[in-house]
Order: structure tokens, then C-alpha cells, then sequence
């Protein structure tokens, strides 16, 4: 694709794109650095009325106080268990369902395929009230299971899963099963090891979009001590004043498991989320 | 494998095979059912139990699901339309999703053309842009929020020292629902660009290659090989975009808290308010059945071009 990369290329247009790119790449990427310089400033600093992007002072001793200040660490404990512990329940279940839907022939198949599909328009805020009234029912108000059990599957990982179990060729399942293999054995042993890297995939975007996720906790925590990180941050942001740098301190904090994983992973991420959009 | 898998003839012309193969059949359905069923149980329990619930709340006044209800069959339904609350945030959602979506559209097109190109240092740049993307919306709304503060906050600051006035981006009534749109744009041109990007590397070169034979000029090419090849991406982006976004709470409430004068009221974040704060469950119901059908619409839609694409 050359659009503007035609023979006469005009020096202008040229110079307008690689400053609309720097603008954009700036836009982008200076709050994450302001969001660092605040998190090493006092509160002085901040209502002095005159920002700085490096402070005179830096204040690290904000990363050892955020600990005292709040229960931060039993905040990302909290959110370590819940996201982990979703991330775990998709990586059995998902696979599993889309095998079954890729691979398995049996009356009922595109009915119950269609289901499942269908759950992908039923949007959050459509269950949010039946589910809150669901869990306190159960009495699971503030409680682990009742942060994780509403995600438990997804519709779009089992569909993930499905795409990328299609091409393996049914021959490796037969082989298997003149071979003596149970059928979970085919499953398990065959099918499984061809799919690692599609696993992988969601592994990593159920993690961070649970680790990001907000309006669940957010109506099931009563208790300071049950908050995940996302609504654990929000303590420090009051209606009518907010202690900014620790908020911002406590954002890197949540930010950096993010940013690391995203570093080390984003070609995979980002295939998921072409996937998950155009397959 | 090519030998193991030779072995797999097909006797059907033996009688007792035959029988053979209806029972493993059979046996193979019963597997099947097996493996599904923690998920049928669950998507039964947390996704259509739910949905029932909440249809059955939204025929009912008092406090279906919690306490005293009587049934009022579709009035919740019909106090929609009188509503003028919820048809101003009906209003201030339809502005907010329609906005944002299309310009985070246009601008992650614009950078996957650019993007698409041999650049120096693409695959950073795309990285970077693509980062917010990834970033809880918690940080976002608390860190824009610190930005756009009138009185600490650094865009006003800056806006002074190059001498212009700074606004109240947030609390005047004018500027919030426009602050909050750019915000969103900004978190989601890294995905539009990636799906843009994605679309773009499907256009065969080969079209180019003709047209530029043809003698047809890069504006040309944009508009007659590049703009009609992307629509099935320009739809699934418009439409992805819209259903995320006529369901987002979490910008009103941690940005606006839903003002100026309901300025950024968004529908999502009002039925929030309605069903946990005025514990109006059956029109709080009845508000989500609403939305929920225009996203239902929606979605078939964008399932219809999913199906388009697998083709194409």
C-alpha cells in the first residue's frame, strides 16, 4: 500500500506526516510519563499551581507509603486471585468447549454452538442487576467467588479456541483413537499441544482485561479489604479532593504488570485482537 | 501419520460394522455432552438465568427481585418515553458513541495508511499508539482527570504560558462531553489502527500495480482500490465501537460522575445509578432491555458482515 508513495514524492506532505506521527506518538505516550513524574512529587508540588514534569525533589518514599496509607497490598493480592484464578477457569474451559464444537459431531451441535455465540450481544449492564441480586442470595457479597464466578468462560474464547482448532486434520484424532486413546486422551495429549500458542493468546488478554476490570468490583466489594487494584486506586480520588500523587503512584503500580506483559507479548496480543475482531 | 491414517477405510458395507458405527455414535454424542456440560450449566446460570430475571424485574414495580413487587405489565416500558432524564442521556450517549466512534475511525485509519508505509521505526511507533489500548480505564480517567484539572492540572498551565485562556474541560457544560469523547478516542485509535492495519495487508498489491499502470494518481487509488476494500474493517470498527460504546459506564463515573447538569449522563451509568443508588430495579430493568435491544440490532449486523468476511 503506497499512497504516498508515489514517484514524485512531495516533500511536504512528507514532513506533515512524520509530524502528525510525532504529535500522535506524544499524545500518546506523555500522560504514562506524567503519570510517573506525579507519582515522585509531594503534594506541595502538586498545588504549587505550577507543574513540573521533573520534580526537585523526588519523593520515592510515595512507593513506600502507598503500603501504609491504603492496604495496596492486599489490593493487588486481590486482584492477583481474582484475575488469575478467571484466567485459569478459561484456560480449562474454553479449550475444552471449542473442541468439542471444532472437532466433535453430534446431534444438537450448531443450536448449542449458536448459544453460546449468542452470549457475545448480551451486554454487562444487562446482567449487572440480576447477577448483584444473584450473588446476594448466595451470600457472596464481598467474597472471592463472587468477583470471579461471573466470568468464569467466555463466548469468545471458546470461539477463539474453535478457530484454531478447525485445521487440525481429523487424522491425528483417529490415529489416536486406534492407538487406545480415551477420548479426553485426544483431547488432551493431541489436540491441546497443537494449540499452546492461541492458549497463550488468551491467557494473556483475560488476564489484563480482568486485571483492568472495574464496574463488577465496583458493585459486588462492600469492604475496603476486598477491593482489586482498580477500585482499591479510586480511594484516593475523592469527590472534592483528591491526593493526586498518590494516585498516581498507586497507577504505576497497577500499570506496571500491564506494560510488562504487553512488552514482552505484544505480537501475540495484538493477533488476539485482530482475531478476535476479523476471524 | 500418512499410514496410520490410510487405516481409516470405511466398512460400511459389512452389517455389523455398521452397528458398530451407530453405537459409536452414540457414545461419541454422550462424550460430547459430557465435555459441554460445565458449559451449558454456566452460561445457563450467568447468562440467561440473568437475562430472564431481569425481563421478569422489567414487568414489575415495587422491589421485584428483592422484596414487594406487583406486576405492571409494560409501564416501565412506557415511563421511558416520558422520562426526560433518561431521554437527555439517551441523547448524550447516542452524541457520545456516534463521536467517538467515528472519529477514532478516522484517525486509526489515518495512521494505518501512514503506519503501512516504510517507516523508520514503525513497529515502536505502533507499540506506542496501540499501548492506552491495554491500560485500565481507571488509570486513564484518573490521569486525564489530573491533566484537565483548571486549577493543577498542566494543559491549562500550558495554555497560559503560550498565552491562551484555560477552561474548565470537565465542568463546564460544554466542554465535558467532548473532553470525555477525546479520551476515549484517544485509549481506542490504537485498536482501530491495528484492525486498519490488519484490513490494509488483505488489499492484493497486484490492484495497485494496475491502477498505477492505468495511470490513476494516489488520491485516485485511495478512493477506488483502498476506501471500498476496507469497508467490511470500516464497518466491523463503526460497529464493534458503537456496542462498546453505548454500554460504557466507567467514563462517566470516574471522569464526570455523569455531569455538568447531566452533561455526560451516559444511559449505562444512569441505569447504574437508577438500580443501586434510587433501587428502582423494574425501570432500572426495563432501561437495560431498552439498550439492550439497540445493541442486540447492532450486533446482528456486525454478524452479518463477520459472515461476509469469512468468505471474502
Amino acid at each position: 500500500m503506497n499512497v504516498t508513495n508515489d514517484k514524485v514524492v512531495n516533500v511536504s506532505t512528507k514532513f506533515m506526516t512524520y509530524l502528525f506521527l510525532a504529535f500522535t506518538v506524544f499524545i500518546a505516550i506523555f500522560p504514562f510519563i506524567y503519570m510517573v513524574s506525579l507519582s515522585l512529587q509531594t503534594e506541595a508540588d502538586i498545588f504549587s499551581g505550577i507543574p513540573v514534569i521533573i520534580p526537585d525533589v523526588p519523593q520515592f518514599s510515595n512507593y513506600a507509603d502507598i503500603w501504609d496509607l491504603a492496604p495496596f497490598g492486599r489490593f493487588v493480592l486481590n486482584s492477583l486471585i481474582v484475575a488469575g484464578g478467571i484466567t485459569i477457569s478459561h484456560l480449562i474451559f474454553d479449550p475444552l468447549a471449542g473442541y468439542v464444537f471444532a472437532k466433535l459431531e453430534f446431534p444438537g451441535r450448531n443450536i448449542l454452538f449458536l448459544m453460546v455465540l449468542s452470549t457475545l450481544m448480551i451486554p454487562f449492564f444487562v446482567r449487572m442487576i440480576p447477577l448483584y441480586i444473584m450473588m446476594a442470595r448466595l451470600d457472596w457479597l464481598d467474597t472471592y467467588q463472587g468477583l470471579i464466578t461471573p466470568f468464569l468462560m467466555s463466548a469468545y474464547g471458546i470461539f477463539l479456541m474453535r478457530q484454531f482448532m478447525i485445521p487440525i486434520p481429523t487424522e491425528l484424532m483417529d490415529a489416536g483413537r486406534i492407538d487406545g486413546c480415551t477420548e479426553f486422551g485426544i483431547y488432551w495429549r493431541i489436540i491441546l499441544p497443537q494449540v499452546r500458542p492461541a492458549m497463550a493468546t488468551l491467557a494473556l488478554l483475560t488476564f489484563i482485561f480482568q486485571w483492568n476490570e472495574f464496574i463488577w468490583p465496583l458493585i459486588v466489594v462492600q469492604t475496603t479489604a476486598m477491593r482489586p487494584v482498580t477500585t482499591g486506586l479510586t480511594l484516593f480520588n475523592q469527590e472534592y479532593f483528591t491526593r493526586w500523587n498518590f494516585t498516581a503512584t498507586g497507577a504505576v503500580i497497577i500499570f506496571i504488570p500491564s506494560f510488562l506483559l504487553f512488552l514482552f507479548t505484544q505480537r501475540f496480543l495484538v493477533r488476539g485482537v485482530v482475531l478476535s475482531g476479523l476471524k | 501419520m500418512a499410514i496410520r491414517s490410510s487405516v481409516q477405510t470405511k466398512p460400511v458395507q459389512f452389517g455389523k460394522y455398521n452397528k458398530e458405527r451407530i453405537s459409536s455414535k452414540t457414545r461419541r454424542a454422550i462424550v460430547a455432552y459430557a465435555f459441554l456440560l460445565p458449559v451449558i450449566i454456566y452460561f445457563s446460570v450467568f447468562f440467561f438465568y440473568p437475562i430472564a430475571l431481569e425481563l421478569w424485574a422489567s414487568l414489575r414495580n415495587g422491589l421485584p427481585l428483592v422484596g414487594e413487587s406487583q406486576f405492571v405489565g409494560l409501564d416501565n416500558y412506557q415511563q421511558i418515553f416520558q422520562d426526560k432524564r433518561v431521554l437527555h442521556s439517551f441523547k448524550v450517549t447516542l452524541i457520545y458513541s456516534v463521536g467517538s466512534t467515528i472519529i477514532t475511525a478516522v484517525i486509526g485509519l489515518i495512521l494505518a495508511l501512514i503506519l503501512n508505509q516504510k517507516i523508520r521505526g514503525r513497529v515502536i511507533i505502533r507499540s506506542i499508539i496501540f499501548f492506552p489500548y491495554m491500560i485500565s480505564v481507571v488509570i486513564i480517567a484518573l490521569l486525564w482527570g489530573n491533566i484537565l484539572d483548571p486549577y493543577v492540572g498542566i494543559l491549562n498551565s500550558f495554555l497560559y504560558a503560550i498565552g491562551l485562556d484555560g477552561q474548565y474541560w470537565l465542568t463546564d457544560i460544554n466542554a465535558a462531553l467532548p473532553a470525555v469523547i477525546s479520551l476515549v478516542v484517544w485509549q481506542n485509535m490504537g485498536y482501530a489502527m491495528v484492525i486498519y492495519l490488519a484490513g490494509l495487508q488483505n488489499i492484493p498489491e497486484q490492484y495497485y500495480e494496475a491502477a498505477r499502470i492505468d495511470g490513476a494518481s494516489s488520491l485516485h487509488l485511495f478512493r477506488y482500490i483502498t476506501l471500498p476494500l476496507l469497508a467490511p474493517t470500516t464497518l466491523f470498527i463503526t460497529v464493534i465501537g458503537m456496542i462498546g460504546n453505548l454500554q460504557a459506564i466507567a467514563p462517566a463515573y470516574l471522569i464526570t460522575r455523569g455531569g455538568p447538569a447531566d452533561a455526560t449522563n451516559l444511559f449505562a451509568y444512569h441505569v447504574f445509578n437508577v438500580a443501586f443508588d434510587e433501587l428502582r430495579i423494574g425501570y432500572a430493568s426495563a432501561l437495560a432491555f431498552m439498550m439492550f435491544a439497540v445493541i442486540f440490532v447492532l450486533t446482528m449486523i456486525q454478524f452479518k458482515i463477520a459472515g461476509n468476511q469469512v468468505e471474502y
